[in-house]
C-alpha cells in the first residue's frame, strides 16, 4: 500500500490560473483576478487527497484547471509523467477519459432532456467503445455499481431525487474507468441524511476500481470521513499540506487553526473558537506579503512584507507561514 | 388495439428522442389555459382548411360576371347595372344564396373557395418564413453564445446592423427589386426576419452554456458538434416553439400588408391579395375586404394565444 501510494499520478508545479480583468471602449488590462496562484502539490494512485477553503479561495478553478476545462495560465501539470498543459486536441480527448469530474448540483449535471441511460451512455459513445448492446449491459451495470436499477435507465433526470442524480452523476464519471476522479463539494447540494450514503458510495467505489480522488469541500467533517491527505487553501495559494491525522491533531497555519476551531467536534488544544476577523479579500487586489495578515490572529511584523513559501515543517507537513522559520 | 399505437408512437418519440412524459406534462400545463387550447384548436381547422378545403369549394378562380358582388347568404344588397336597352342605371336588390355562401368579389370568385385556398397560402407563406428565419436565428444565436470571443461580437455586430434596417422598408425594397413572386416574399421575410430570434437564443444558450452538464459533457471530451446539437439545441428547443409560434402571425400580417400596398404575388389568392382588391368595392361590396380581414384577424390572435399559453407552459416558474 505504501508503495502504491508513492506512485505519482499528478504532479502539478506551480499552477496558475488568472482571470484578466480589463475595462473600458478598449478593454484595457486593469489587473488579474488570481484564482489559482502558484500551487504544487501531487495527487498518488489510489489517494484520496481533500482541498479545504473558503468560498471563493480557488479551490473549484483548480479542480477546472487539472483537466483543462479551464486553461491554465501557466505552471505544469504531469500526468503520470506527461504535461497535460501541452497536450493537442486529440491528446487532451485521450486524457478526458482518465480525469473525471464530479460536481456539486446534481441537478445541473444532468440533462434534463436525456434519459438518465442516455446520459451515462453518452461517455461510450464520445469514445466510440463498444457496441449498441453492449453500452446497454455497461449502463445497467454502472446503475447497480451505484445502487441504482437497470430499468430506471429509461427515467428522466427530474424523476430522480437528488441522492439518486449525485449517483448517476458518478455512474457517468465511472463509465470510462478513470484514475482520478475531481468530486467539486459532491454531497454538499444533499440532505445531510443522503450525504453519508454518498460519500460511502465514493469510498466503496474508491476501494473497487483503486481510484484517486481530488475531494474540493469547505466541510471538514467530509474530509475527516475520507482523505487522506489535507491541503488548505487560501486565496489561491496552498497554505498547509499535510496528512489527514497530522493535520488535524497538529494543525501549524493559523488558518487551519481557525478552520479547525470553527468545528464543534475538534476545538484544537481547548483554546476555544478562534473567530477570524472580516471576509475573504478580493483575488483581484490581494493585501501584501502573506495573504493572510489582515486577518491572522497570530501575526507577526514581516508578514506583511514578507510572501511566506511553503516548507517542510515536519515528515510530509508543509506550511507556509512566517512562525515556523 | 390502441395499445399498440401507443407503443408505436413511443417507439417513434424515442427514435427522435423525444421526452415523451415531458411532452405530456407540458400538454397538461398548457391545456389549463382556455385561450390556448381554443387557438390550437382554431389554427388545428385552419390546416385542416388549407390541406383538404380546396377539395370541397367552387374554383376559387373562376370568374362568373353573372354573378358579382353577390353578397353573403341572407344578407341583402343593392347593385347597380347599367341597362344597355334603355340606357340607364338600375338598381337592383339581390340577396346572397347558398352558392356562394360568403358572397362573390367583383368578377364573380366565390369569396369561400378563395378564403379556402387563401388559408393554404398564407399559412404556408406562415410557416416557411418563420422556419427560414427561425433557423437562421437558431443557427447564429446558438453558434455566437457558444463560440464566444469575437465570433460572438461580429455576429452580434451583424445582427444589431440587421436590426437598424426598418423592416418593413426592407421587405418592400427586396420585392421591389428581385420582382412580385410569393417565393421572393417568403425568402425576404425569412431573411430578414430571425434578428429577434437570434437574440433571444443566444441569450439563453449563453445561460446554458456555462451549467454544469454542458462542462460535464466537454470533460467527457464531446465535440462541439455534439455539445450543441444534443445538449443546447434540445434544451432550447421549447423557446424555439414558442418564438416561432408568435412569428408566425407577424409573417402573416407582412405578407397581407405587402399585397395590400400592390405588391403581393398576383397570381396567389392569399388573404392579403383578397383583401387588397376588395379596397375599391369598399362601399359597395365591402364584405371582400372584411371577410379575409376576420380570416387574418382570427388567424393572428389564435397563434398568438397559443404562444403566450407555450410560453407560461414551458416556464418553470409559472403557476397555471
Amino acid at each position: 500500500m505504501k508503495n502504491e501510494l508513492n506512485h505519482k499520478l499528478i504532479q502539478i508545479k506551480n499552477l496558475k490560473k488568472y482571470y484578466p480583468v480589463t475595462a473600458g471602449l478598449f478593454s484595457r488590462h486593469i489587473g488579474d483576478i488570481k484564482a489559482v496562484d502558484g500551487v504544487t502539490f501531487d495527487i498518488s494512485e489510489r489517494e484520496i487527497i481533500g482541498l479545504v477553503g473558503e468560498s471563493g479561495c480557488g479551490k473549484s478553478t483548480l479542480g477546472k484547471t487539472i483537466p483543462r476545462l479551464e486553461e491554465p495560465t501557466s505552471g505544469e501539470i504531469l500526468y503520470r509523467g506527461t504535461d497535460i498543459t501541452k497536450l493537442d486536441k486529440k491528446g487532451l480527448r485521450e486524457l478526458r477519459g482518465e480525469i473525471q469530474i464530479i460536481f456539486q448540483d446534481p441537478d445541473a449535471s444532468l440533462d434534463p432532456r436525456m434519459t438518465v441511460g442516455d446520459s451515462i451512455c453518452e461517455p461510450l459513445v464520445i469514445h466510440n467503445i463498444d457496441n449498441e448492446k453492449k453500452r446497454m449491459d455497461r449502463v445497467a451495470e454502472l446503475m447497480e455499481q451505484v445502487g441504482l436499477e437497470a430499468r430506471q435507465a429509461d427515467l428522466y433526470p427530474h424523476e430522480f431525487s437528488g441522492g439518486q442524480k449525485q449517483r448517476i452523476g458518478i455512474a457517468r464519471a465511472l463509465a470510462l474507468n478513470p484514475k482520478l476522479i475531481i468530486a467539486d463539494e459532491p454531497v454538499s447540494a444533499l440532505d445531510v441524511s443522503i450525504q453519508a450514503q454518498i460519500l460511502n458510495l465514493m469510498m466503496d467505489i474508491q476501494e473497487k476500481f483503486g481510484l484517486a480522488y481530488l475531494l474540493i469541500a469547505h466541510d471538514l467533517s467530509v474530509i475527516r470521513h475520507m482523505a487522506h491527505r489535507v491541503a488548505i487553501m487560501y486565496l489561491g495559494k496552498i497554505v498547509e499540506l499535510a496528512n489527514k491525522q497530522e493535520l488535524f491533531e497538529n494543525p501549524l497555519h493559523p488558518y487551519t487553526e481557525a478552520l479547525l476551531s470553527a468545528v464543534p467536534s475538534f476545538k484544537s488544544k481547548g483554546k476555544g473558537r478562534i473567530l477570524l476577523r472580516g471576509d475573504v479579500p478580493s483575488p483581484l487586489n490581494p493585501p501584501s506579503g502573506c495573504h493572510f495578515h489582515p486577518r491572522c490572529h497570530r501575526v507577526l511584523h514581516i508578514c506583511s512584507k514578507e510572501e511566506p513559501l511553503l516548507t517542510e515543517m515536519a515528515q510530509d507537513h508543509f506550511v507556509a507561514c512566517h512562525l515556523y522559520r | 388495439m390502441i395499445k399498440r399505437l401507443q407503443d408505436i408512437i413511443k417507439k417513434i418519440s424515442q427514435h427522435l428522442r423525444l421526452n415523451t412524459r415531458l411532452i405530456n406534462y407540458y400538454w397538461q400545463r398548457t391545456r389549463r389555459n382556455k385561450l390556448a387550447v381554443a387557438g390550437l384548436a382554431f389554427i388545428i381547422f385552419l390546416v385542416a382548411l388549407g390541406i383538404i378545403g380546396p377539395l370541397f369549394t367552387l374554383d376559387p378562380t373562376e370568374v362568373n360576371f353573372e354573378e358579382r358582388d353577390m353578397p353573403p347568404v341572407y344578407l341583402p344588397s343593392e347593385q347597380f347595372t347599367y341597362d344597355i336597352q334603355t340606357g340607364q342605371y338600375t338598381t337592383k336588390e339581390i340577396r346572397g344564396t347558398w352558392k356562394h355562401a360568403l358572397g362573390t368579389d367583383s368578377k364573380g370568385r366565390d369569396m369561400l373557395a378563395m378564403l379556402v385556398s387563401g388559408a393554404r397560402i398564407s399559412l404556408l407563406v406562415g410557416l416557411i418564413a418563420t422556419g427560414i428565419a427561425i433557423i437562421l436565428g437558431t443557427i447564429i444565436g446558438v453558434l455566437s453564445a457558444y463560440l464566444g470571443g469575437w465570433a460572438d461580437n461580429a455576429l452580434m455586430r451583424f445582427t444589431d446592423v440587421m436590426m437598424t434596417f426598418p423592416f418593413f422598408l426592407l421587405l418592400v425594397l427586396i420585392v421591389f427589386i428581385f420582382g412580385r413572386s410569393l417565393a421572393i416574399i417568403v425568402l425576404a421575410i425569412g431573411l430578414t426576419g430571425w434578428t429577434g430570434a437570434a437574440r433571444l437564443l443566444r441569450s439563453e444558450s449563453l445561460s446554458l452554456r456555462t451549467r454544469e452538464f454542458i462542462v460535464a459533457t466537454k470533460a467527457l471530451g464531446a465535440s462541439d458538434n455534439r455539445v450543441i446539437f444534443r445538449h443546447l439545441i434540445p434544451n432550447v428547443i421549447s423557446l424555439i416553439i414558442v418564438i416561432a409560434t408568435l412569428s408566425i402571425p407577424s409573417v402573416i400580417l407582412a405578407e397581407a400588408a405587402l399585397s395590400f400596398i400592390g405588391l403581393g404575388d398576383t397570381t396567389k389568392t392569399s388573404w392579403g391579395i383578397i383583401l387588397e382588391s376588395g379596397q375599391n368595392t369598399l362601399e359597395t361590396s365591402p364584405w371582400v375586404a372584411v371577410e379575409p380581414g376576420i380570416m387574418i384577424f382570427l388567424t393572428v390572435l389564435a397563434f398568438n394565444f397559443l404562444g403566450d399559453g407555450l410560453r407560461d407552459a414551458f416556464d418553470p416558474k409559472s403557476n397555471i
